[in-house]
């Protein structure tokens, strides 16, 4: 178990944002935090990485208390912002070094772009990268210190089939390294292929809370049907086939 | 490959690399260079165009019309004096007609009844002197009249020690041989570094805060106030790098005359960038967005721009503007600079101003504190 998050609240105002929320998280795991817009998964997401001051309740990070330390924990957490710019007028590599220098552990710039993709855009600037190019950059800016925990924060929204897809792999290549991944994200069947177990929050609780596949037969045990039978391929499936798998950056 | 580094390194690391960074995205930054460094330069370029023609001396007209000899010796005394004044005699309707063509910056009238005895009181009348200088051209003038003040005054002393017998001492008036860019280029110093200070602060941190740059700092154990400090190390290098540019530029090509020590200078340039960055730092930490930092960046240049006696000398406002306009931080710096450089005054000459900087440099850190927000 690295992480463990017991009856986590808090309240902005008379608005309770998260209304006690618990979970754990093993090592290696990738686990899901879903929820329409104002579930609470931000909230939840910015006190695990100390970005937000804990209103009650623990959190617990590779042994790092988050409410007493959270200093600490951002030196072994990493973390991709849902919408983050760059500085503006530095390279791929000077950015990645500067982000670097602001840890204890740092990672070479010139590894972590390979292991991105980006190798060839070392020398480039941000705004000169694609935008699924942006979001792995995006991710190697956020491995910089080797962290214990990764946080994705919707890694694919805005992106095409093909970006979404190099994006997965990437995910999964990180996972394979033995990185926990806690991954946010409004896409259901990007969910089910990553995660491990997925978290569905609403009204500032978890609903639910399972591997994707019990989720499935939980609801099929209560007695779901499906309204229109299932075709044996989807309409992204017709797009794969037709314009192939490639990244276009 | 990673490698792990103790606590206090890292701290001391993490400083250095936001200020090469700093330092890094202004400088390639190249609009944001071009107005820093070419705009002041553009401005005494037009300046030192327009006043090339009369950077010699104030062309002087005097009508003398005492035929006492003291008037003659006054006269003579003006003119005299080649390396402030270009004197010739005239009378006073040529004067006039050579005042309206620019042809002569002041007329000076010597009066009937300059240096005549008044049997009644056995001393010499009360003599006025009376100027006339163009008011489109105030500074031509005023800096002129000064001039004239000093050697009437110098004068009136000798005359009251002995009666007949003097020589006009040309020392005191030889530091205020003043010309319109000596006046002006100290004020543009002052002012550039107001509008690097104010303005390249708010609009870069306001923009780091809206894109969201500044926020990917705080996922890193970093306190961004290391940020805070690479970006005014940033802004400092280049101030100095303006200075220098300008000073040298004035001094090598127009001729400005610096009286007193370019370090000196230099001193006040760093003060005026402490206060000035704190006021860039209270609009940036404020406001949200660009949007709502220009404005407010603009309200509080745009009248310092005028009102400080950057261009036009604050003695031609009306006397309570005067007061008003005297304890704005851009005419602490600007008069500082001014008379360190065309007086030759040392730092604790100008300790009142050093001292309304202080205070504003005080006064603007806390708001700073109260209003700041980094997101």
């Amino acid at each position: 178990m690295i992480i463990e998050v017991k009856n986590l609240k808090k309240e902005y105002g008379k608005v309770k944002a998260v209304r006690g929320v618990s979970f754990t998280v093993e090592e290696g795991e990738v686990f899901g935090i879903l929820g329409p817009n104002g579930a609470g998964k931000t909230t939840t997401l910015e006190m695990m990485e100390g970005l937000r001051e804990v209103g009650s309740g623990s959190i617990n990070i590779d042994g790092v208390d988050v409410c007493k330390n959270p200093d600490d924990v951002k030196e072994i957490i990493g973390v991709q912002l849902q919408s983050s710019a760059f500085f503006e007028h530095l390279s791929l590599t000077e950015l990645l070094k500067v982000f670097r220098d602001l840890y204890s552990t740092r990672r070479d710039p010139h590894e972590l772009l390979k292991e991105v993709g980006l190798s060839k855009k070392a020398k480039a600037q941000v705004k000169e990268l694609s935008g699924g190019q942006k979001q792995r950059f995006s991710i190697a800016a956020a491995l910089v210190n080797d962290p214990t925990v990764l946080f994705l924060d919707e890694p694919t929204t805005g992106l095409d089939p093909q970006a979404r897809r190099n994006l997965w792999e990437l995910v999964q290549q990180i996972k394979a390294k033995g990185k926990t991944i806690i991954l946010t994200t409004h896409y259901m069947d990007e969910a089910e292929l990553l995660c491990d177990r997925i978290a569905i929050m609403d009204n500032g609780k978890i609903i639910a809370l399972d591997t994707p596949q019990n989720l499935i037969d939980a609801l099929l045990k209560r007695g779901f049907k499906k309204k229109m039978p299932t075709n044996k391929a989807n309409l992204e499936d017709v797009f794969i086939d037709l314009t192939g798998k490639a990244i276009r950056d | 490959m990673e490698t792990k580094h103790p606590h206090h390194q890292k701290r001391w690391l993490a400083y250095k690399t936001l200020t090469v960074a700093s330092v890094k995205m202004y400088f390639r930054n190249r609009t944001a260079v071009f107005f820093t460094l070419f705009i002041p330069v553009m401005f005494i370029l037009i300046f030192g165009a327009f006043n090339s023609t009369k950077q010699s001396s104030f062309k002087l007209t005097i009508v003398n019309n005492s035929s006492t000899e003291l008037a003659g010796q006054f006269t003579k005394a003006l003119e005299d004096n080649k390396n402030v004044f270009d004197a010739s005699q005239n009378n006073l309707d040529n004067a006039k007609d050579l005042l309206d063509k620019g042809k002569t910056d002041l007329i000076i009238v010597v009066p009937t009844e300059f240096g005549s005895f008044d049997p009644a009181t056995q001393k010499l009348k009360n003599a006025e002197i009376i100027t006339y200088y163009n008011k489109g051209q105030p500074q031509a003038g005023q800096a002129a009249s000064l001039v004239i003040g000093q050697i009437v005054s110098g004068f009136n002393n000798q005359i009251t020690r002995t009666p007949v017998i003097f020589s006009v001492n040309s020392q005191g008036i030889s530091t205020h041989n003043l010309t319109y860019l000596d006046y002006l280029v100290p004020g543009i110093l002052a002012l550039s570094i107001m509008q690097l200070g104010i303005f390249s602060i708010a609009f870069a941190f306001v923009s780091f805060k809206s894109t969201g740059a500044l926020r990917r700092l705080f996922v890193t154990p970093t306190h961004p106030i290391s940020f805070i400090f690479g970006q005014s190390v940033a802004r400092f290098l280049i101030a100095f790098l303006q200075i220098g540019l300008l000073l040298g530029l004035s001094i090598l090509v127009f001729k400005v005359h610096v009286v007193g020590s370019i370090l000196n200078m230099f001193i006040l340039a760093f003060l005026g960038i402490i206060v000035f960055l704190m006021f860039g730092f209270a609009v940036a930490g404020w406001a949200k967005d660009e949007n709502q930092a220009a404005p407010i960046a603009n309200l509080i240049t745009f009248p310092m721009l005028f009102l400080s006696g950057t261009f036009i000398p604050r003695d031609n406002l009306p006397v309570w503007l005067q007061k008003v306009t005297g304890i704005l931080p851009l005419t602490y710096l600007a008069d500082a600079m001014r008379s360190v450089s065309t007086l030759g005054y040392s730092l604790w000459q100008v300790r009142m101003d050093i001292l309304g900087l202080l205070i504003w440099g005080v006064v603007m850190f806390v708001v700073t504190i109260k209003v700041f927000k980094w997101e």
